[in-house]
């Protein structure tokens, strides 16, 4: 039994190693749990969109929920400009909610509580973002710094603010999700080593938290999977839609 | 109960302590941040694909679909409500006028039955007053019938009574004149 709350976390090559130019790109458990959750996304969604029937079984109706779900959110915060994004922001929530899924399962690894993964999704959703507002709008972008109705006197200070806080938007983004995930998984592990340790008499108040922890984690697992996908919606929004 | 706390207290201590003593966050090794980055874009890029190319279409296909197959009924059910109701007065009307045709048809035979009658009456009335005048007639005439026989009667008796009283045979003509006059005098009183 681990007993080091943080050693789930710890990334182990699984198979050959792989070394192009020099880097190691070995196969690992991080990589397996990106592999089995996209297979799984893959394969409900083949199973949801296999019968067209005009009234769903329940697979069906689930990926349907899904579907609308996010358009839903999508249309509700970026508007109906943001919808050429749909099959990306539809693709990210359905991973990253997998993937903390995935490692609510017991023995598995949680792909989504390394800050490399999640700090590589939110750099591309940042660039990605600048890019679209600087082909939308070109210089006039920049606006988006200086706030509308801001007294002459504070806008120096404002843009600064404004500045700091949309570079911020990746770090904020990435380690967001990836703290939530590391923070409750090893809370998990602490009170499942408490359960083992107060042994049959005093393990019994550990074990229930462990097992609140449980529901508690899983709408955490859906809630980051949520505000990853409406954060990034809520800057395509200022991307696509230039409100200053 | 605050011994119980107590010890957990000191449990969490030392636990804690002895994971700190450990290594640190395994996320912060960098030996496979490549590798992660590279697997995570190649499967990411993968799914994008596969989930953008195949099923996102397929379900936006579904929906659609469905969306139209409801929308369809309910045109056709609001069509076919139309109709019905349309039917509905349509038969309202018919009955209508089949209402009024019945009264119209009931007041035209109660006239025409009221005029039969009525003409029928009058033929009847007629016809019975003929009968009457001609019954009259007849009670007329055979009155003057009856008064002729009894002048004759008269005359006959008369003569014969004054034949069998005298033994003389009158004038048949002065016994007739006779009965006549006595006869035209007392005529009011019988008839």
């Amino acid at each position: 039994m681990a007993s080091n709350p943080m050693q789930q976390f710890t990334v182990h090559k699984i198979g050959p190693e792989i070394k192009i130019a020099g880097i190691d790109l070995s196969f690992t458990n991080a990589s397996l749990f990106m592999l089995i959750s996209a297979t799984a996304i893959l394969l409900f969604l083949f199973l949801g969109s296999k019968d067209k029937k005009i009234i769903p079984n329940k697979i069906q109706l689930i990926a349907e929920l899904f579907y609308t779900f996010v358009a839903k959110m999508i249309s509700d915060t970026a508007g109906s400009k943001a919808k050429p994004y749909f099959p990306f922001i539809f693709s990210l929530f359905m991973f990253v909610l997998f993937c903390n899924m995935v490692g609510m399962l017991p023995y598995s690894f949680t792909v989504t509580s390394h800050i490399i993964v999640t700090l590589i999704m939110a750099l591309f959703i940042f660039i990605a973002v600048t890019i679209i507002g600087f082909v939308k709008h070109g210089f006039k972008y920049l606006s988006i710094f200086v706030p509308s109705g801001v007294p002459s006197v504070l806008l120096p200070l404002i843009t600064i603010i404004e500045i700091i806080s949309y570079l911020s938007r990746p770090v904020s983004l990435s380690v967001r999700l990836f703290a939530n995930m590391m923070a409750g998984h090893t809370m998990l592990k602490v009170f499942g080593g408490f359960v083992v340790s107060l042994g049959i008499l005093g393990g019994w108040l550990p074990l229930s938290f462990s097992v609140a922890l449980t529901g508690l984690e899983i709408l955490v697992a859906f809630l980051q999977a949520y505000v990853f996908a409406i954060l990034t919606c809520i800057y395509l929004n200022d991307a696509l839609n230039l409100h200053h | 109960m605050k011994s119980f706390l107590g010890f957990l207290v000191a449990l969490v201590a030392t636990c804690t302590g002895s994971y700190a003593a450990e290594a640190g966050m395994p996320q912060l090794d960098p030996t496979y941040w490549a590798s992660q980055a590279f697997w995570l874009i190649l499967i990411f890029t993968i799914l994008y694909i596969s989930i953008s190319k195949f099923y996102l279409p397929k379900i936006k296909d579904n929906l659609d679909n469905r969306e139209n197959k409801i929308k369809e009924d309910l045109e056709n059910a609001s069509k076919f409500k139309k109709q019905s109701e349309t039917k509905l007065e349509e038969y309202e009307s018919i009955l209508e006028n089949a209402k009024k045709e019945v009264a119209k048809i009931m007041i035209e035979s109660k006239k025409n039955l009221d005029n039969d009658i009525q003409s029928k009456k009058v033929l009847i009335e007629k016809e019975i007053e003929s009968e009457i005048i001609k019954a009259q007639k007849e009670i007329l005439d055979l009155k003057k019938n009856s008064i002729s026989s009894i002048q004759n009667i008269a005359e006959n008796i008369a003569s014969k009574i004054i034949e069998n009283l005298s033994g003389d045979k009158l004038n048949e003509s002065s016994v007739k004149a006779t009965v006549e006059d006595i006869s035209k005098n007392n005529l009011g009183k019988y008839l």
